[in-house]
């Protein structure tokens, strides 16, 4: 799987996103695990069907990022949640109006009472961890997951630049 | 997963029962690390009954899925007047009974509760999940556990 991980970044996202596999310690996997052991210890996945599903995974991942435009859209149209999964630090020093960062109580919230099919973006500073939130709650049937595509940092130069832009040291 | 599964498991995680620290609790037990962002931790308080020594009480706290929070909160609810030995004979189906029968690939959530249980009540036994280490989770990516601390340096220039 390390190998896996390395080739294709996209492929656990895409693993949980369907199969339910890799999103928490309940159901992941070990770094020295195969694919086809990882398949067969759920309920005897298909490997060759796995395998064509994670060729068509990075196609899955351009289509769950959603632009800084779009979002201003959707915003503006007032049918999107915004969940910010950065720290606390950097929420403080720049956010989107209406964000709300993501914390254990909040997970625990949008899990247990959140609807399902409302479009909830995940924002992050550059866009790739927000992908793995968007998969996490993708794969716990949340339909209109998105992840905000160059995170933050995209949303500044696109779209406000009244928010600061920062690296992290 | 039936709708009838998951309508449970949607009602055990919108209300779930028992969670948070238990301070002045006999035993805790826990499975996984909070360093590393996956962990269920469970705290078991006894009270004498009838001459039995029987659980009063027990809570949980988890960074996991939500199957593992459904389990968690039914169990907690299960094992209350039980006997150490009467939890402990509980397997990982028994404890999440309540919901129903969970699909294979569900079933190591309920192996998770078994662990922090065992872990709380039995801890010289070796407990049994997760097994061995595995590599990061998509939870562990969004760093909810995570106490790191960074530094923001906000750029004074457009870059």
């Amino acid at each position: 799987m390390r190998d896996l991980l390395e080739i294709s970044p996209g492929a656990q996202r895409a693993l949980f996103r369907k199969y339910h596999i890799g999103g928490c310690a309940s159901c992941g996997f070990r770094p020295d695990e195969t694919l086809a052991e990882v398949c067969a210890r759920n309920e005897n996945l298909p490997v060759a069907e796995v395998i064509d599903y994670l060729h068509a995974a990075q196609e899955e991942d351009r289509r769950i990022q959603i632009t800084p435009a779009e979002l201003a859209q959707a915003l503006e149209a007032g049918d999107a949640r915004v969940v910010d999964v950065r720290t606390r630090e950097e929420f403080e020093a720049a956010r989107i109006d209406g964000a709300i960062l993501l914390s254990q109580d909040l997970m625990q919230e949008i899990l247990g009472r959140w609807d399902r099919s409302l479009l909830t973006i995940f924002v992050d500073h550059r866009g790739t961890r927000a992908m793995d939130a968007a998969a996490y709650f993708a794969g716990h049937g949340f339909t209109q997951t998105r992840a905000l595509r160059g995170g933050i940092d995209a949303w500044s130069q696109d779209v406000d630049p009244s928010i600061p832009r920062y690296h992290l040291e | 997963m039936s709708d009838s599964l998951q309508d449970r498991i949607q009602q055990a995680i919108a209300d779930p029962k028992n969670v948070g620290e238990l301070p002045d609790a006999d035993a805790v037990g826990t499975v996984g690390s909070p360093d590393c962002g996956d962990m269920l931790r469970m705290w078991i308080k006894f009270k004498d009954q009838d001459g039995r020594r029987v659980i009063d009480r027990a809570t949980f706290q988890t960074f996991g899925c939500e199957t593992a929070i459904a389990v968690a909160s039914v169990a907690t609810e299960l094992i209350s007047g039980k006997t150490a030995d009467e939890a402990l004979n509980l397997s990982g189906a028994d404890l999440s009974a309540p919901l129903g029968a969970l699909p294979p690939m569900k079933i190591h959530c309920a192996q998770l509760v078994e662990g922090a249980l065992r872990s709380a009540l039995a801890p010289t036994e070796a407990v049994p999940a997760p097994s061995a280490p595995i590599a990061p989770t998509l939870f562990d990516q969004l760093g909810i556990a995570s106490e790191k601390q960074v530094k923001v340096v906000l750029h004074t220039n457009p870059q």
